[in-house]
């Protein structure tokens, strides 16, 4: 009797110990997560219904609950810049997948082959990915340059008497901020070459002896295996798509109708000299809003694409 | 196993349609161009006394190095690698032993709520962090760390955890249990056990983890440009947004900058690049 009281005693205390360590090895990182995330993201829902700009930055104000929409109210109707910020950001976002998955596993299953110096090709791809958007804003900028960059002397054999800068003129602008990062997949070619990799070599082999090979055996037996990594690097390329903000920074600072959302909260909350710290919350929470619709959105398109890929087939 | 290799080869080559054969080349060679333009453009341009004088892909008439020079003399780069080094090196410390001790938890232990944890890390992935940025600038200046390294250090350690925990988590679930059971009976406890066990024999992945962070602090600029004011303190590339005004017409002088800013990550990724590739691929590509 007394001895079963001592044993689940140590039970007890041991567990005790368990649990301490499991707190103890959990909490720093939550902490993290809080300090980071959880905190910034409550605060940002919370006073995008308040009035908090340069005149109060200390105790941002409630609307009220008749008036809890004039921050959004004043975002979507008043301020120049939102949609054309929103249009550029989705289209963005859209090009991420749209464009970039499309590169990336084109170039992940070139280099799934075995072809001589595939290795000095596939390290070479990776490095402009190695080097910060930042220092690829400032590169491109050279590049775009109408006195010394290669890119007028390029239209110019098309368009003889073209001297604008290129990032001044609305359309290209655009065009010319997407060509600077866009083509630089190379972190998502990895991940998609590390899941063409990891398909076992009977599959291939089994595609083999029923005729199909090389880009008719990619299409219908490799993209349908990789399919999950493609989505999860679809969702990845979206949502950096979506949050442009250094290559705008660096290329136009907005102009030639170049804004995108994130350059919006920044001008609203820090650059701008009369800060709006309610209204750039606003912004944000339809930044983070947006982002789950793409993953929502995502994940249904990647849904319902294999029962239209079985039609074909057959 | 070598032979094998080299057999499978041979059949990679010779048996693939000449559609795709040609469709192979031309995404390889693109690669290339895409990689290569930009860099190779910056280098030569990089070498001419006046690139204004031979635009575009004009080899220079003679290789002028002032800008090099000029660099490191008046504009003191290696202070901000020096700034960069120290941010981006404490904050991958704090942060991946953090995520390695989190990680093991999940990764080893059964509690209740480890569903929420694991999907609240790993929802941090895509948590859009410029939407955060009034709320991060407030508390970073409610902390009085504006302007100081401790403002990145705190913002890096917070920051990207999800991808350190991805990619440790799974180290640790590629560990036999035995080991830990062989540590318990000789009287480990939990965290010793971890410590002095399993933290040594993860070293590889968590070295994966935080290479990859590392690089990602190094290059970090949003919240570089954010929190920092003061040029001295600045990091590589809150510096660059110097530059435009800081070169003027000196565009010799510009285009040695950004060769030399440039090339740590480059040495890095080429002294790292098995880490980085087996990281990124999931562990299926050697590198």
């Amino acid at each position: 009797m007394a001895a079963g009281k001592a044993k689940r005693g140590s039970r007890g205390r041991r567990r005790g110990r368990r649990t301490g360590f499991i707190i103890a090895f959990l909490a720093p990182t939550l902490i993290a997560f809080c300090v980071f995330y959880l905190y910034p993201i409550v605060t940002v829902f919370a006073t995008s219904f308040c009035k908090w700009d340069y005149t109060n930055i200390a105790n941002p104000e409630f609307f009220g609950w008749d008036r809890m929409w004039e921050n959004y109210d004043y975002i979507f109707n008043t301020y120049p810049f939102f949609w054309e910020a929103l249009r550029n950001s989705t289209l963005w976002a859209i090009l991420g997948a749209a464009v970039q998955i499309p590169v990336a596993t084109l170039i992940a299953l070139a280099l799934s082959r075995k072809v001589k110096g595939i290795r000095i090709v596939r390290n070479i791809y990776i490095i402009p990915n190695m080097i910060s958007t930042a220092a690829m804003g400032v590169i491109f900028l050279q590049l775009y340059n109408p006195s010394y960059g290669i890119v007028n002397p390029v239209i110019r054999l098309f368009k003889k008497d073209f001297v604008d800068n290129i990032l001044l003129l609305r359309g290209p602008a655009f065009i010319a901020m997407t060509c600077a990062y866009i083509f630089f997949t190379g972190t998502t070619t990895l991940m998609i070459l590390g899941n063409i990799m990891a398909i076992p070599e009977e599959v291939r082999e089994a595609a083999m002896l029923d005729g199909a090979s090389g880009l008719r055996q990619d299409w219908h037996i490799t993209v349908p295996m990789i399919k999950g990594t493609l989505r999860t690097v679809s969702i990845l390329a979206a949502t950096s798509g979506f949050l442009l903000y250094n290559e705008v920074y660096f290329l136009t600072k907005g102009a030639a109708g170049t804004y995108s959302i994130s350059y919006v909260i920044r001008e609203l909350a820090i650059t701008s000299p009369r800060t709006q710290f309610g209204r750039a919350n606003a912004v944000a929470v339809i930044q983070i809003l947006a982002g789950m619709i793409i993953i929502v959105a995502l994940h249904l398109l990647y849904s319902i694409s294999p029962k239209r890929k079985r039609k074909w087939s057959k | 196993m070598r032979n094998r290799g080299k057999k499978k080869q041979g059949k990679g080559v010779q048996s693939m349609p000449a559609g795709t054969r040609i469709v192979t080349y031309l995404c390889l060679l693109w690669a290339l161009l895409v990689a290569l333009v930009p860099l190779v453009w910056l280098v030569i341009s990089s070498l001419k006394k006046d690139p204004l004088a031979r635009p575009g892909f004009q080899l220079p008439e003679t290789i002028c190095l002032d800008g090099y020079i000029s660099t490191f003399r008046d504009l003191h780069v290696l202070r901000y690698f020096g700034n960069s080094l120290f941010i981006a090196g404490v904050s991958v410390v704090i942060s991946v032993v953090m995520i390695s001790m989190s990680a093991y938890v999940v990764a080893r232990m059964e509690f209740r709520g480890k569903g929420l944890v694991s999907t609240l890390l790993y929802s941090t992935m895509f948590i859009p962090a410029t939407a955060l940025t009034y709320p991060v600038y407030n508390l970073v200046n409610r902390l009085h760390l504006y302007d100081t390294r401790g403002a990145l250090i705190l913002i890096y350690s917070c920051s990207g955890i999800a991808v350190s925990f991805f990619v440790i988590k799974n180290y640790y679930d590629n560990i036999p249990r035995d080991l830990e059971e062989a540590a318990r009976i000789d009287g480990c406890g939990y965290a010793q056990t971890w410590a002095r066990v399993i933290f040594p024999i993860a070293r590889p992945g968590i070295m994966t983890a935080a290479v990859l962070a590392f690089l990602n602090n190094w290059n970090e600029y949003y919240w570089a440009s954010l929190v920092m004011i003061t040029r001295e303190k600045l990091t590589v590339p809150a510096l660059l947004s110097t530059f435009t005004t800081a070169f003027n017409t000196n565009y010799n002088g510009l285009f040695s900058a950004m060769v030399i800013i440039i090339l740590p990550p480059i040495v890095l990724y080429c002294l790292f690049s098995k880490f980085f590739i087996e990281a990124l691929s999931g562990g299926a590509v050697k590198g």
